[in-house]
């Protein structure tokens, strides 16, 4: 069966077939997140945030558990040594999977302050990482880590520069969750789940946010709110929404929505994958899914390197 | 005699809740501010002890001192430790997770007993657990050999257990059951604790009526005083005998009631230097006291197991 594209602009035609292909890949999570495509071994990473676990889902294998227990981990991105850049949530840190296996702690404090829960995690082509700060973690029934008090006063995204410098980008929102990059990484996209809301950054030559805005507001009563988010080399952008994915047009019009269905709680996030990165993983809180569309998501990992950019 | 109240601290945005005396001041929650205060009558300051509690209602100290909360915005039991953090307790019964805590109180023994109703505010975030079948006491105990935390359930008869306290020689739990959106029993009940710590068939202490503006609110908070009797925040100003705080005997005689002028009150904690004055909370968000009220608060001895 295949998925429904709801067409709201014709520019909807140029990013997906009438019914691609969707496939559920995994089932049976208790809250799934944190896809990322990993091209060098051709397999997806993904989380179980209350279930506890970071899994590998190989194709034509299955899935492999990867860190189990995980400390509750968030979003998940893959450093240009192929190495997994973690939103560690619940456990506090921001956290590099190193190739042997061990644990690496890269941020656990900001100026004095244990971190709230770190939402969701991208790496900038200059290596530097930007993560959303958020207190859910803290907060939600079945994600409980070891401390569950809140220190950091706001809400918002941090960046860690390559020279281990810490700054935070923003500090005004109501939920800071999804975020990405426009493919010249001269903008980033910044979501606010409460306002069901994204805001677009400017970004400076530091790296740190310029002026900021509304870029689009999410439509819709179904399930679903902003959560992930990702672009493609056209930077059109996809956000987590009501019914599934919505699909906003650099300029802020919103070309169509993809509807995700079955477990009626929404979808989480989502990946770009597989060789030509124009498949698209997608998390929501019980499954995996898998479906073709027609532009290519921006790479991650060592790919990320010479491409759209 | 007859108790002054006079409003110490607040008002606050909604309700406050839980209220202890850690020996020297007043700690209680500003339930929907999502803080925890701390007021010292040695010099009438309140300064915010705890911010982002989402939603920390019932307090109550361990005879250490250690200060736990009921989260009901997060359906758990956290210890709040003194350098500031907060650990979350185990909060699965059964592989199911807990309701919504509200009130709590800690024996001798170190054991948490808990009242764990439903709660028309969902908890933060995301719904991915259903409520638990039934909504009782629970408690919260060590495992014998590893130690690690584990719930027991307590009551197999209540509906809407709002508060729990108990006598001083821990033989008995009184529990408060029933609010006014569930039209069920608003009674004061009072259960044996049997040899191996459980509860026998409850005695009903007191019986909240009806009147002909419709049921009286029961029981939301106790405390308990030296001689063992129950001093109860139930009541409200727009039914039957209006917001009142009585003492009740451990057999349910009706020994005093006072008028509580702050609204509905919430719960209620003995403290001064003498624990003689009465701390109250209240829907209309102050913490409110009644100075040398002729009874003493029962303080749990310290006994090192």
């Amino acid at each position: 069966m295949g998925m429904y594209v709801e067409v709201l602009d014709p520019g909807m035609h140029e990013v997906a077939d009438p019914e691609p292909p969707l496939v559920e890949i995994v089932r049976g999570l208790m809250f799934g997140e944190g896809p990322v495509w990993d091209q060098r071994n051709k397999w997806l990473y993904y989380v179980d945030i209350i279930g506890d676990k970071v899994m590998k889902w190989v194709p034509g294998v299955g899935s492999q558990p990867v860190l189990v227990p995980s400390g509750h981990l968030n979003g998940m991105t893959l450093d240009n040594e192929n190495r997994l850049i973690i939103a560690g949530w619940s456990s506090r840190n921001i956290w590099r999977l190193e190739l042997d296996g061990s644990l690496v702690s890269l941020a656990s404090h900001f100026e004095g302050k244990k971190l709230s829960t770190p939402n969701d995690i991208c790496i900038k082509s200059d290596g530097s990482i930007y993560w959303t700060e958020m207190q859910n973690g803290l907060l939600i029934p079945g994600m409980e880590g070891h401390d569950v008090q809140r220190y950091l006063d706001w809400q918002g995204v941090i960046r860690l520069g390559t020279d281990g410098s810490m700054k935070a980008l923003a500090k005004d929102f109501a939920g800071s969750n999804g975020l990405c990059f426009s493919p010249d990484e001269k903008r980033m996209y910044v979501n606010d789940t409460p306002r069901a809301h994204i805001r677009v950054f400017d970004v400076l030559p530091d790296g740190t946010f310029g002026e900021g805005r509304i870029f689009y507001t999410l439509i819709g009563h179904e399930t679903g709110h902003a959560d992930g988010m990702k672009v493609d080399v056209k930077g059109n952008v996809y956000c987590t929404g009501p019914a599934g994915i919505h699909v906003i047009a650099p300029d802020g019009t919103l070309l169509g929505r993809l509807h995700i269905p079955g477990t009626g709680t929404g979808c989480t996030n989502m990946a770009w994958g597989d060789d030509d990165w124009r498949t698209l993983y997608v998390t929501t809180r019980n499954s995996v899914f898998r479906t073709r569309l027609k532009i290519p998501g921006i790479p991650v990992g060592p790919a990320a390197q010479g491409a759209a950019r | 005699m007859s108790w002054h109240f006079e409003r110490v601290a607040g008002p606050h945005d909604g309700h406050t809740g839980g209220v202890v005396w850690d020996g020297g001041a007043v700690i209680y929650s500003a339930v929907l501010e999502a803080k925890l205060y701390r007021y010292d009558p040695a010099n009438g300051v309140t300064r915010p002890i705890r911010a982002f509690t989402n939603r920390v209602n019932g307090l109550g100290l361990s005879a250490e001192g250690t200060l736990y909360g009921s989260q009901e915005g997060s359906r758990r039991i956290i210890e709040m430790m003194p350098d500031g953090s907060a650990i979350p307790l185990e909060p699965w019964l059964g592989g199911a997770r807990i309701n919504y805590p509200c009130d709590l109180t800690v024996d001798s023994h170190g054991r948490i007993w808990f009242a764990d109703p439903y709660n028309p505010l969902p908890s933060h975030g995301p719904q991915v657990f259903p409520d638990l079948p039934h909504a009782s006491v629970l408690r919260l105990e060590h495992h014998p050999t590893s130690h690690a935390w584990r719930i027991k359930r307590m009551t197999l008869d209540t509906k809407v257990p709002r508060c729990v306290a108990l006598s001083p020689d821990e033989r008995t739990l009184y529990v408060g059951e029933g609010d006014l959106a569930s039209e069920g029993a608003r009674e004061l009940r009072a259960y044996p604790i049997n040899a191996e710590g459980m509860l026998e068939a409850p005695r009903l202490l007191h019986s909240f009526a009806r009147d002909q503006r419709g049921s009286q609110r029961g029981a939301e908070g106790i405390a308990i005083d030296a001689e063992g009797n129950l001093v109860v925040c139930a009541g409200s100003d727009d039914k039957g005998p209006g917001a009142l705080i009585y003492v009740f005997s451990s057999t349910g005689r009706v020994i005093e009631s006072h008028p509580f002028p702050g609204g509905a009150p919430m719960r209620c904690a003995f403290g001064g230097a003498d624990r003689n004055d009465l701390y109250v909370t209240s829907a209309t968000g102050g913490l409110w006291r009644a100075a040398r009220t002729g009874r003493t608060g029962y303080v749990r001895p310290f006994v090192r197991h």
